[in-house]
């Protein structure tokens, strides 16, 4: 079925820094879970819901989610009509100011569409679901603005955007960081709102200074406007800072999250690499990890996640890691609680060890 | 249209009946390999890698399976907006229609596609094969010895020369003489089934060959004597690497085992030569506690519960706890039930192998009714769509499929579902 609905993917957050990771990439081209990245997870979950328009709003850094993207065709977004856009800042004037540029060219794309709703969502909360329950809820609430939440609270770490509602789910104040939450109700950054009530309310911003756009900006509304929530029940992952990243992952090996995430009815779509098929040596150790297509396993592997085209060389020892796509991971390295970014080699010997609750991060293409 | 150098034509219309029950329901072309691959992904990508961007696939025989497969060819690149890949069935014409008859009427059939591209030359392949190999250097070869027609030939053991197709050539290596399964070879240069012809000549040699009602219409039988025999000039390529023809069960078996044994042979991690595949949408494979995996291969969606040795896996295969699994290839969508043990099985694609199943060479049992002669070498193979009993035994040189009139009491399938 096609959706009544248009989709919109932040795909970035200036207050969301993941240190080396963010570094080369928008928050959203973060890889994630083996062969994903972020921004899979929403796009996807926009695509089950017969969302077939989607903006994706961007503003630097965002070389590395357009070689991703592409053309939109491993999601089935490359459509005579619509499909995918990105839109990066919409320089109006001939001198760049910053001004509102990002926000013009969310307006322009939005302003011309035909879909009667709009699906808004971020790209640090993690699911898979469709859309459709809360798009349907929406229309028959006849609210003004539809937002996904859940009971986690501040359990899911800063920046977290608690909601107040009343019993019919209306919600009364919205709250950013707050010392002490007046709830457990959590926005899980997914919204739905009729698109020329989007539109309206983004001119109007505009015309009053209104520089960036953020999902706060249009759930404050609720002191005039209808918001009401739409409760989320199934497990979800919260990417705010390397630790929160970290824990994710870590939980995304946990069976209950693999099945939430990747074997349910919506499947996760992202771009293929044709790999060749995982070799294991007659030396492989590996337990309780999740292994990409491309890697090469001769050491031992124990509680981690390696992404496609990964080397583990004889007699390595991995533990708690996170190795991202083509690093070489060479002969009696011991590694723990370590983040290790793309094209990475780590020289035979070397031992680093991170804490849980502080992995250590080694960025893109470093040589250890 | 615009003229293209040289366009391919592959050949994926045979059954490949050794292979028994395997290819019951789907081509030969379309049976997976090695992990993730089908046997037809190796000369589209070959064709990809080398530069061509026009590739015929010619099916008859169950091609539900291929045409699904093959689609509009996007995965190997071939969703060309001059070109491209396209599947070419035997169709009706104004004088009635006829089946694909041999590999030469296949073709003949096919000229008014070929003509449409007009090109110089035509690769003719088949799409049996695993190997690597670049045809625009066989193409080189073709121009430089100014030939009209080369093929592509392997050096193979002396002993096994009564298996192929043998060309006996001159110091040059211009053939001389074509020999189908000689008893006494005066040479072991094998024919590969690869051959590059130069338009024209080709397409006058099929209506020649056409019109001769002796002729069984075969490339290898009657269109390379014929060139032979009119004096013209057919060249040998010799070709050096990796190739196997996956015919019968222990080939499949054995060239899925020396993959893992020789793993450099064929390479598949060569990123200069990829071998493209239709990718599942699958998450990273997951490996549990106290599961263990040695000395094998896997792909995206497989769940590893159990002991996993010298095996291959296609995607989304689960081996469940107390399972043990070696020496096994099992296609995507294959499930080993709990305590299972498996020794030397070939497990079609979403076979489900229930509960405390054993099978291979050391269940002993000669009069077992699976027992098959298409399996050798102590090979068991379960068909796809099977739901194996829980607790059954077969023995190696079984082949597990539904078998009229069987005894119930002997029967180990319990359901079985349509997979193409």
């Amino acid at each position: 079925m096609i959706s009544k609905a248009i989709g919109l993917i932040l795909a970035d957050d200036p207050k969301i820094l993941l240190g080396e990771l963010t570094r080369p990439r928008a928050l959203s081209a973060i890889p994630f879970g083996g062969r994903y990245r972020l921004i899979d997870f929403n796009l996807s979950n926009m695509v089950h819901s017969g969302i077939n328009t989607i903006g994706i709003s961007t503003f630097t850094k965002y070389k590395s989610l357009m070689d991703h993207l592409g053309t939109g065709s491993p999601w089935d977004l490359d459509r005579k009509n619509q499909g995918l856009s990105i839109l990066a800042p919409y320089i109006s004037t001939d001198t760049y100011t910053g001004e509102a540029d990002d926000l013009l060219a969310i307006l322009h794309f939005f302003r011309h569409a035909s879909q009667e709703y709009m699906v808004i969502t971020r790209s640090d909360v993690l699911m898979t679901m469709t859309y459709n329950d809360m798009i349907r809820a929406h229309e028959e609430s006849d609210a003004d603005i539809t937002v996904l939440f859940n009971r986690d609270g501040s359990e899911g770490g800063e920046p977290n955007l608690i909601l107040d509602m009343d019993r019919q789910l209306r919600v009364k104040s919205v709250y950013q960081n707050p010392a002490r939450p007046v709830s457990d109700y959590r926005s899980l950054g997914v919204i739905v709102i009729r698109r020329q009530r989007f539109v309206d309310l983004i001119s109007e911003g505009i015309s009053r200074g209104l520089n960036v756009f953020t999902l706060a900006y249009l759930l404050r509304q609720c002191d005039h406007l209808d918001v009401r929530g739409f409760e989320y029940r199934a497990p979800v992952m919260y990417i705010n800072d390397i630790a929160s990243y970290f824990r994710s992952t870590m939980l995304s090996l946990e069976e209950r999250y693999q099945e939430a995430l990747y074997h349910g009815s919506c499947p996760v779509y992202t771009k293929v690499k044709d790999e060749a098929p995982t070799i294991y040596t007659a030396d492989a150790y590996v337990q309780d990890s999740m292994i990409s297509d491309g890697c090469l396993i001769d050491g031992e592997i124990r509680h981690s996640m390696l992404f496609r085209g990964v080397t583990v060389a004889k007699s390595a020892r991995l533990k708690n890691c996170i190795v991202f796509q083509n690093t070489y991971i060479s002969e009696a390295c011991e590694l723990e609680n370590v983040i290790i970014d793309k094209n990475c080699i780590i020289r035979p010997g070397i031992k680093l060890i991170g804490q849980e609750q502080y992995p250590m991060v080694i960025g893109k293409g470093a040589i250890v | 249209m615009a003229k293209k150098e040289m366009i391919a034509m592959i050949l994926a219309g045979g059954q490949g009946s050794r292979l028994g029950v395997l290819t019951n329901t789907m081509a030969k072309p379309a049976i997976p390999f090695g992990s993730r691959y089908r046997i037809i992904d190796f000369p589209l990508s070959n064709c990809t890698n080398s530069g061509i961007d026009t590739v015929g696939v010619l099916t008859q025989y169950q091609p539900l399976e291929l045409n699904t497969y093959v689609g509009n060819g996007h995965p190997w690149d071939l969703d060309r907006n001059n070109g491209g890949a396209f599947i070419l069935p035997p169709y009706q014409n104004i004088d009635g229609s006829d089946w694909y008859t041999n590999t030469a009427n296949a073709i003949f059939q096919n000229i008014g596609f070929i003509d449409n591209y007009n090109p110089n030359y035509v690769l003719i392949l088949s799409g049996d094969h695993i190997y690597k190999m670049n045809y625009e250097a066989m193409l080189e070869t073709h121009l430089a010895s100014k030939a009209d027609c080369t093929i592509a030939v392997l050096e193979v053991p002396w002993s096994e020369t009564y298996r192929f197709g043998i060309m006996n050539t001159d110091e040059t290596d211009r053939i001389v003489e074509f020999e189908e399964k000689p008893a006494n070879a005066k040479s072991n240069l094998a024919s590969m089934g690869i051959y590059i012809f130069s338009w024209p000549q080709l397409r006058r040699s099929l209506i020649m060959d056409n019109d001769d009602s002796s002729s069984s219409h075969d490339f290898g039988k009657n269109i390379i004597p014929m060139l032979i025999s009119k004096g013209m000039k057919v060249q040998a390529y010799r070709f050096s690497g990796y190739w196997k023809d996956v015919g019968t069960i222990s080939s499949l078996w054995e060239s899925h085992m020396d993959l893992l044994d020789h793993p450099d042979e064929i390479n598949f991690r060569d990123p200069e030569w990829r071998i493209y595949s239709r990718n599942p949408v699958k998450p990273a494979h997951f490996i549990a506690k106290n599961a263990s995996v040695k000395s094998s291969c896997m792909t995206d969606g497989c769940r590893i519960y159990g002991e996993v040795s010298h095996s291959i896996l296609g995607h989304s295969v689960v081996v469940e706890e107390g399972a043990v699994v070696k020496d096994c290839v099992l296609m995507p969508g294959a499930h080993i039930g709990r305590n299972c043990h498996l020794e030397k099985c070939i497990v079609g694609l979403y076979t489900h192998i229930s509960d405390g199943v054993a099978a291979g060479a050391f269940i002993e049992e000669p009069d077992n009714p699976y027992i098959n002669k298409y399996c050798t070498e102590g090979i068991t193979v379960f068909n796809h769509g099977l739901t194996i009993k829980a607790n059954v035994q077969v023995p190696g040189n079984a082949m597990v499929d539904l078998l009229p009139h069987l005894d119930p009491s002997k029967n180990v399938i319990e359901e079985i579902h349509n997979v193409w």
